[in-house]
């Protein structure tokens, strides 16, 4: 190898730390995956030790995102789908339960974690009606992600904007409002928002604690919510029933996922 | 698999995950219960082995899975760690039983060393197969030609029908990819691809079969072209395998001229999911790689 190869390949190759937990790695382990490193299985310890019930809450959001992707792909005719903070691939993702009730529904992908977008790319094939893409972009480039998944989708057509536990990541400072504004502005009438994100009014004491903690040992920091903040992101949406509720409670497949504990304000919106 | 079809008893039904697993992992699976009962129990190895007629050793071969087990042993072992419960014990029996019988491989058991033979037994179980190869085409992934042009590398004096046995060992392990098997994700290096193993011919045949298989919805190809990923890979091939059953680790599979290491201790696990991921992202991704690929057999 030449020196100059070396160099480029020092500069091109997406390096990752794994000695600070990371958001995707730690949820990962709540999950039950193997996808963690030493630093995100103890700073998920950490935050089930503040809030014990933090691993069945991800399962109530995976399952969450389960219902909510099949009404919006049934019900709502749904074909397109933009989901933001994919995460390490889990069971039941957007693309599957999508394409499962209409094969041609085109997903893009998005994460800014080099690793997560590598998983991505392999565990979450298209059908072949369908389509799947994946972008490299972070939330706060809202602008970036419009113009790469353009490519995918059509946004003249309605389109279902997905933001599953993701807008906790992006402070007041960096105004998620104005973020969820601007990706709404993209699309037509007729599209959709559907939108968890950690309660910090639902067992508020464990919450805070389990907050501390994470902002203590992961790279990206927390900003949990209240209801009347997490209803803001809806603003000028039709909310569908039952409106803004505790995971849990949004449409439970089963008695088993109604008693499921969860701190998730969850809402599915339609643009009028 | 055969032993799907074993009638089994409804007091302690295995669940359809631990009859799929096969052989090898269910000794691994109860090897790890038994000795989380053990710890459990605050029981050591040497009071354990004294119990069942043997030594600490065989206590820890057993733990590991890599023995089989006698039903006496575990049922004194159960006894000695205070489990009572009938359910309980009889599902343990029961596995036990199961860990005992043989995989499809074992009349391959002339060709087949133990080192790789827990591999193959391995590899039935797995939900995630992640492998990195420098030097050749996948087994998964290879056509028969190029199987034989490989097998021939390796066992040059071999007499013909032995070599053809091998050859079909390795076509029987490609049905893992028939599905509902687990997913393969497998990073390739350049040199792999450029090395015309058989010929010119043979090497394009298996290129094309390369293009096939990476279409496949649970396989994923990457290539890693040659001005990348050279400190990452230092180490050389290996593989990554994950277990449906979510109580067992994940495993590093290295294998070796006359032999093979399994890695299982987190910090080891932990160090070369860490490579994986970084050639996984240095490598092409699977669109460009299959752009690459055609390249290749256009040069081929």
């Amino acid at each position: 190898m030449t020196t100059d190869a070396a160099a480029d390949q020092t500069d091109g190759s997406p390096e990752f730390d794994t000695s600070v937990a990371h958001v995707a790695r730690v949820y990962n382990y709540w999950l039950g995956g193997t996808d963690n490193f030493a630093a995100d299985r103890a700073a998920a310890e950490q935050a089930m030790a503040a809030y014990p019930d933090i691993a069945a809450s991800a399962r109530s959001n995976r399952a969450l995102l389960r219902r909510a992707v099949g009404h919006l792909a049934g019900e709502a005719g749904i074909r397109q789908f933009l989901d933001i903070g994919t995460g390490i691939p889990s069971a039941n993702n957007t693309h599957e339960v999508a394409q499962a009730v209409a094969p041609d529904a085109r997903i893009v992908y998005v994460d800014n974690d080099p690793v997560v977008l590598a998983h991505a790319r392999t565990l979450l094939k298209s059908s072949q009606d369908g389509a799947t893409d994946y972008l490299d972009a972070d939330l706060r480039t809202a602008d970036q992600i419009l113009a790469g998944a353009a490519e995918t989708l059509d946004f003249s057509q309605p389109v279902a904007i997905m933001l599953m536990a993701i807008l906790q990541h992006i402070s007041d400072e960096d105004d998620p409002y104005a973020i969820v504004g601007r990706l709404l502005s993209a699309v037509p009438a007729g599209s959709y928002l559907a939108l968890s994100h950690p309660a910090r009014d639902i067992e508020p004491e464990k919450m805070a604690a389990m907050a501390e903690r994470l902002n203590q040992m992961m790279a990206e920091k927390v900003t949990f919510r209240a209801e009347g903040e997490v209803a803001r992101f809806f603003d000028g949406l039709e909310l569908l029933e039952p409106g803004l509720v505790n995971a849990p409670n949004w449409r439970p497949g089963s008695a088993e996922e109604a008693r499921r504990p969860a701190a998730l304000w969850v809402g599915v919106a339609r643009k009028p | 698999m055969d032993l799907v079809q074993q009638p089994l008893g409804d007091a302690a039904d295995l669940t359809h995950q631990e009859i799929a697993s096969g052989p090898t992992v269910l000794r691994m699976m109860l090897g790890s219960q038994l000795r989380a009962l053990r710890e459990a129990a605050g029981i050591s190895p040497d009071e354990a082995g004294y119990e069942i007629r043997g030594s600490r050793s065989k206590i820890s071969r057993l733990e590991h899975g890599r023995v089989g087990f006698k039903e006496r042993d575990v049922s004194d072992l159960l006894t000695l760690y205070g489990v009572t419960d009938e359910r309980q014990r009889s599902h343990m029996l029961l596995l036990a039983q199961q860990a005992n019988s043989q995989g499809w491989w074992a009349k391959y058991d002339d060709i087949l060393p133990d080192w790789f033979e827990t591999y193959v037994g391995l590899e039935q179980a797995t939900s995630l197969i992640r492998t990195y190869e420098l030097q050749f085409v996948p087994g998964l992934f290879q056509t028969e030609a190029y199987a034989r042009a490989v097998t021939l590398l390796g066992h040059r004096s071999a007499p013909a029908e032995e070599i053809e046995r091998r050859v079909s060992l390795r076509l029987k392990r490609q049905e893992l990819l028939a599905g509902p098997g687990p997913r393969v994700w497998a990073v390739i290096d350049e040199s792999a691809l450029r090395r015309p193993l058989g010929g010119r011919d043979i090497m394009r045949a298996q290129l094309r079969h390369l293009l096939e298989v990476g279409l496949l919805p649970h396989v994923t190809l990457q290539v890693m072209p040659f001005d990348r990923g050279g400190h990452s890979a230092a180490g050389g091939s290996f593989s990554l395998l994950r277990f449906a059953e979510a109580d067992l680790p994940d495993i590093v599979y290295i294998e070796q001229l006359t032999g093979a290491l399994y890695l299982g201790k987190p910090e080891e696990v932990d160090h070369y999911r860490e490579v994986m991921n970084n050639l996984s992202t240095e490598a092409e991704t699977p669109a460009d790689s299959e752009r690459l690929l055609k390249k290749i057999i256009r040069a081929t």
